[in-house]
Order: C-alpha cells, then structure tokens, then sequence
C-alpha cells in the first residue's frame, strides 16, 4: 500500500432525517473551493416535477450554472443522485445513481447512470443528492458518513492516482472493519489529460473480499472531477432493509418485488444468461446481424467476431455472484480474476478486471479491428484503472486508426505509431499515453470532434470525409451499435438529448429485425416512448435491464410486446408501494416528458437543443467509400431499385452512393419532423409553450428561453 | 421428442430452425434461439437441423443495448 496522509480540512455535522417513502427530502451541497458545507431542503414540487434521481440533478445544475458555463469553470456542478427508490433490496436493479454535469466534450448538459452502492449510501446517510462545485488547488477527498453524521473534507497527499488503488486503500481506510459499508467514487491520471475521463463506483464484493466497480462512462464527468482536485467522494453507510427506505406499504413492495425476482431466477438461465455472461451475448448475435461494428462503424460483421463473444467470455469470468446493488438477481456484472497485463504499471501483476461488458468489446474490439479477448480485457482494466470511457476511447481510435489507413494522417502525426486496424499494441499504447498526457494518444483522448478540427487545421485531412466517418453528434462519441439499416435507431441516436448513447432508445431489433414500426408516425411513438420510459429508470434509481432483458414467456401473446408491459405495470406498483403516490404506466411516462423536456431546454440555455444539434455523421447513416458500398451492394443495390424507384442501370460505386445518400438523408430529416411533432416541439426540435405548461415545466427562466428562440404561446 | 422452454415438444427427423417455429404463433418475435448450449440467430434459421431430445430455448431479443 501506498504511503500517504489525509487530514481534515472541514467537518460538518449534520442530523440524519429520517427517510419518508423513499425521500430524505434534502440534498447535500458542497463548494470545495472555499470548503462550504450545507444542505437544501426538497420541496413537494420538486418531488412532484423532477421525481428524484436525474430529475434532482438537473434541477441542481440548472440552477448551479449559467448558459455561458464551460466545463471547467468552477460553477459546473456535478451532481450525483439515486431515486427514490434506489436502495431497495428486493427488487432487481434498484442500486442506480445518475451522475450529470457539464460535459468537456459537449459543452452541454451530460448524464451517465452507473451501479455501485454510492447512490444509495448517500441517500441512507440523508441526501437524496450530492451537488459539488468550486475548484481547489490540493487533491481533497470527500466523506460522507451517514453512520456518524458528518461529512468532511481531507486534503491529502501520497494517494494513488489510479482507482484501481486508490478505491481498495480507501475503503479500507474508511471502512473500521467493515468494507461493505463504504463505496467511493474515484477517477485516474486518464480523465485529467483527456475529454473522456469517467467516474468509477464501488460495491464490495464480499466473496472475493475487495472493492470492484461500475463507471459513470460517458461525457467526460472524470475530467470534472478531476479538474475540480476532487480525488475521492467517500458514503458510508451500514445495514439496507426493505424497510430503509421507510415505503409506503412494504407488503406491495416485497409482492412486486418477489414476483419480479423471481421471474429473474427463472427467465434469465432460459433467455439471455446475463447472470452468467453479462452483455457479451450480444457480440455474435450482433455480428449475425450485421449491427456490430467494425473497422470504425464501416462494417456490421466479421469472421472473427466469435473469438471475443459470450462462449469466450463464459469461460474467462470469475464464476460468483456479480450483483452491483444488493439482491438483484440479474447480477450481470461479471469480472475478470488473475488476469496478467503484458503492458503499463501493472504489467506481470495479477489484477482482478470488471468486466468486459458488450460496450467495451465492441469498442475496443471489433471497432479496432482486434479479435483478441486478452487485450480486450487489458483495455478494459487500464481504461477503468486511469478514469476513461472505454465507449469514447474505443470510438476515438477506431476514428484515428480509420484515418491512418486511409493516409489523412501518418507516423509523422503518431509519433512514428502505426495505427492500423488490428495492432493491439498500439491501441494499449494509446490508451497508457492518455494517461501519461502525452504523445498521440492525448490527441485521441480529446475525442473525435477536436480530432477532425486538429486534423484538418494542422495536418491538411479533408474535413468533409473526416464529417462522414467522425462518429460523433454533439460532440459525443456513438456508443457501439451498427444503425446504418435501422432509421429508428438513426433517431435514436441523433435525436437523444445528450448525444448517441443507446440508453435512451434501442430500437434496432424492434425495426430492423422485427418490423415493428413501419411508417414514420411509428417510428416517432416508438422514439417518443421509448425514450421517456427509459428516461423513468434515470429518475428512480433502478437499472432497466430487468425491464425488457428477461421477458415473461406470455410477453407475445401481450398486446404491445415491444414494451413488456407487464413489468411496466410492475414497475408502476413499485414506485406506488414505495412513494405512496399512487400512479399507473402511462403515469410513468408522464412524469419522464417533464425531465426530458426539461433537459432539452437545458440544451437549449447552453446554446445547443435545435434541430441542427440532432445531425449525424451520414456513416451513422449509409455507406460512406465505395468498399463500404460494395461490401453489401446486393443490399444497397435493391433498394435504390425496390425503395426508391431509382433507375441505376451503368452507374458507378459512387454515383449510386450519391443516390443513396440522398434518399436516406432525406428519410432522416422527415424523421426528425414526425418525432419533433409526436414529442410536441416545433419544427426547429424546440418544446412549445403548450408542452411546457401541460408538463408543468413552464418556470420563467424557461418560458425567456423560449421567447429568446421564437417560441411563444 | 425436444423441449421447447421446458415443454415437450413433437420432433422429426430433418426439422430445421425454421420449421420449428413455423408451427408456433408469434414465431416472428424470436430473434434467437439456443439449442442445447448453442446460439442461433435468425439469419442463420434454415440451415442448422435440431437434434433430437433437444433442449430449445426461444430468446425473445427485444431488447439489447
């Protein structure tokens, strides 16, 4: 261990309200600049608009910061909330936080929903959310400990600078003997010299005695907390019941919850096995499919894509319960045990790796070009052990490594690197360099959006080509799913309010392989509920694999079997026993279009939230190069002719790739019509007046906005 | 004889993928399907026999990321 020193700074003491249907009805709010500590009361309307969770972020942020905010100025916030129902033991997938801030790599409002057992912790300690502003010069860490009732502040000096460390010293610092009681949020040397750092959150796992953890991936949230000297933000809390969130009738609690979970116990061995392989089901079936990425999203498939897929991976994880949150019976977060780096600090160490998950596969596998689940395996530990997203990492470098293949970059750029598809030692080379700051791999770590700008300015690339095939939109890379066959998912993706990440619709399957959703207006329902029933989860505190991951074996014979419904209306019971608030599923949805809606008014203060925001790279749309084109022109061929109606006899690759842009340019734009008028905004992706009103968001900073943008009642 | 989900199920000699769920409603919500410990995606229906006494899963894959 480490040699290091830690003393307090500030000591705050608090008494710890008891928690009322889920609520601790306060929040917790600290400037680390000048050591500030002090608490906000929740108001019933708060409660009843922003429900908990992100709602409560946001809230906060918004009120933390002005439109003119950069990520690093010392009034960003990032806030950290779980729901009122996040804590509760025995309905699988209730231990979710939602972390939100301004992003370094959007400039706009970013959220990333995470595992671990901090949210909760936090909450039993008598915060339903955690707001942290300023900035200090020494490296500080944050304790809350809700079993003596004080937070304070350390300075400290000698600690670790990557999580792997640093989380196991300080849980065993904090823990006085017992480590499941503590989780910490922490980052590493990565997020401090890059756009993408993450946040990692630990649960102790009690079987194999150590601290493991979940990220808080996406936007960059890292590279805050980093910037902000934050090292470490510490909750410490002991025993969870049912009844520590106090619900409102815990006999309906224990009834939908048991009825859940045991659903969970005999559905998951049958379908998708995720308590045994995790996500990585799905590499081979998105490779039969032709959605997994490859080569920088220009192809869907590859031959080799069974060397890193779910039979691999059953045999590489630690066999053991894996659940980030107590008694969830999906536990699907599986890890790694004695696994042996071959480069960085930790080379010839065993470590023990959580992870991978699909993400990271496809992301800093298939997208690079590497079928090798050992290196796979060595990205995922060091991304996580240096504080990065391995979304954003594996999407950046398949970017570069595109670019070195097709010569808009070369050694002279990497510093003699070669960055072709497939060499794996250069994509870990990369990512060891975003931690030491230095070389190319900082160039890669400031994303694909500063990449094309530094390109074009100081290498000559063409910024066109580097516009089609940079995956980003809003600045954020795409998370790893192929959508080029699949307009639903180019909406879900383009229209989703803090950039591409799947979490706010995946409707690939339901489009593309099922047909749910033929004609635009249904596309639009889909994108309208889909995104707010999984925006519901982010408010709450829940985890949504347990919603439509495991599917009760009546599901086909529902009416709408794309929403599960009968788990939404567990879902409603839930929140119900919990809050007392009685509600119903289309209740749910409700209580989702106000946040969202309130988030892409957010977008909007921060000058983006217009329709030109929800453009995307056309890869995201179509074929890009003419071996793109001609690797599926059967495909491409038929539906100029059967779809379109166009004539293609004695054209070229590249006439008919014009052709096809065209069309399916055209497509998305009217997609973007139908989901803006289903979603009730203008043509311009703005919330009307009415819309705000009728969700009760209509707050006189909001309804200015509006005015400002040409939207009046 | 196979199971399908754990119910039995009729079984012939030659029975393809495709053939077993043309005889099930709703067939066209399988995206996949596992057979013994093997999965199967739907592109790949027509080929692959069923083996007799063999245990079937219908995975629904409505969902993913």
């Amino acid at each position: 261990m480490a040699e290091y020193k830690m003393e307090s700074l500030k000591t705050f003491n608090y008494d710890r309200p008891v928690i009322e249907k889920g609520y601790t009805n306060q929040t917790l709010c600290i400037d680390i600049s000048d050591g500030v500590i002090s608490i906000k009361p929740v108001t019933e309307k708060m409660k009843n608009v922003f429900i908990g969770g992100k709602g409560f972020d946001l809230w906060l942020l918004w009120n933390a910061v002005h439109g003119t905010t950069k990520w690093n100025d010392p009034e960003n916030a990032i806030c950290i909330a779980s729901g009122p129902m996040g804590g509760t033991p025995v309905y699988p997938g209730s231990g979710k936080s939602i972390v939100t801030t301004i992003s370094p790599l959007t400039g706009s409002v970013i959220d990333s929903n995470v595992g671990g057992y901090f949210g909760p912790y936090l909450k039993f300690s008598g915060f339903d959310a955690l707001e942290v502003t300023g900035k200090t010069s020494k490296d500080v860490v944050i304790f809350i400990d809700g079993i003596d009732e004080k937070v304070q502040i350390f300075t400290t000096s000698g600690l670790p600078d990557d999580s792997y460390t640093l989380s196991a010293i300080l849980t065993e610092h904090f823990a006085k003997g017992k480590p499941r009681n503590i989780s910490v949020v922490s980052t590493g040397a990565g997020a401090k010299n890059t756009r993408m750092g993450c946040l990692n959150f630990t649960w102790y796992d009690l079987k194999r005695k150590r601290a493991r953890y979940k990220q808080a991936g996406r936007g960059g949230i890292g590279g805050v907390f980093a910037d902000k000297g934050i090292k470490a933000i510490v909750a410490r809390w002991d025993t969870v019941t049912t009844k520590t969130n106090n619900p409102a009738n815990a006999n309906i609690l224990k009834e939908v919850g048991r009825k859940h979970s045991k659903e969970v116990v005999e559905l998951d061995p049958k379908q998708n096995q995720m308590s045994q392989i995790g996500t990585t089901h799905l590499v081979s079936i998105m490779n039969d499919f032709d959605l997994l990425p490859t080569h920088n999203f220009q192809y869907g498939r590859h031959a080799e894509a069974d060397n890193i897929g779910q039979e691999v991976f059953r045999r590489i994880f630690d066999p053991g319960y894996d659940g980030c949150w107590m008694g969830c019976t999906l536990a699907c977060s599986h890890g790694v045990k004695d696994f042996v780096p071959l480069t960085g600090p930790y080379k010839g160490t065993k470590v023990f790796v959580d992870g991978p998950e699909y993400e990271t596969i496809a992301g800093c596998g298939s997208n690079l070009g590497i079928f090798d689940p050992h290196t796979i395996i060595e990205m995922n530990f060091y991304c996580d052990t240096y504080g990065l997203d391995t979304i954003s990492v594996g999407t950046s470098t398949a970017f570069a490594m595109e670019c070195f293949e097709m010569g808009l970059i070369n050694e002279t750029h990497t510093h003699g690197m070669n960055l072709s598809f497939g060499n794996r030692l250069a994509a870990l080379e990369v990512v060891h360099q975003m931690a030491r700051g230095e070389g190319f791999g900082q160039i890669i770590g400031s994303g694909v959006r500063q990449m094309k700008i530094i390109f074009s300015r100081d290498y000559g690339a063409d910024p066109d080509l580097m516009q089609d095939i940079g995956m980003e939109a809003k600045g954020l890379e795409f998370s790893e799913y192929m959508t080029k066959e699949s307009l639903a998912q180019q909406g879900g993706y383009g229209l989703a309010l803090k950039g591409p990440q799947h979490d706010e619709a995946w409707l690939i399957f339901l489009d593309m392989v099922h047909n749910f959703m033929p004609t635009f207006e249904q596309k639009a329902e889909a994108l309208h509920w889909f995104p707010m029933f999984r925006t519901w989860f982010g408010l709450c505190g829940l985890c949504k694999l347990p919603w439509n991951d495991v599917v009760p074996e009546d599901n086909k014979d529902m009416p709408e079997p794309a929403k599960v419904m009968k788990h939404v209306e567990w879902y409603a019971d839930y929140y119900s026993a919990v809050t007392g608030r009685q509600t119903t599923p289309d209740g749910l949805i409700r209580m989702s279009e106000a946040v969202y809606n309130f988030q892409r008014i957010f977008n909007l203060k921060m000058g983006f939230g217009q329709r030109e925001h929800d453009n995307i790279p056309y890869r995201a749309v179509g074929p890009v190069k003419a071996v793109e084109y001609e690797s599926r022109a059967e495909r491409y061929d038929k539906q100029l002719v059967e779809k379109h109606n166009a004539d293609i006899t004695g054209k070229t690759t590249e006439e008919k790739i014009v052709l096809l842009r065209e069309f399916r340019e055209t497509l998305y734009e009217k997609l973007k019509d139908a989901v803006y008028k289903r979603r009730g905004w203008t043509n311009n992706g703005i919330p009307t007046v009415e819309t705000v009103t009728r969700l009760g968001i209509d707050f006189p900073e909001v309804l200015e906005l509006l005015r400002v943008h040409g939207v009046e009642g | 004889m196979i199971k399908i989900n754990g119910k039995e199920h009729f079984w012939y000699e030659g029975m393809t993928i495709k053939d077993l769920l043309k005889n099930l409603n709703n067939s066209h919500l399988y995206a996949m399907v596992r057979i013994n410990e093997k999965h199967i995606s739907m592109p790949y229906f027509e080929k692959p026999l069923v083996p007799d006494n063999s245990e079937v899963f219908l995975i629904p894959m409505i969902a993913g990321g």
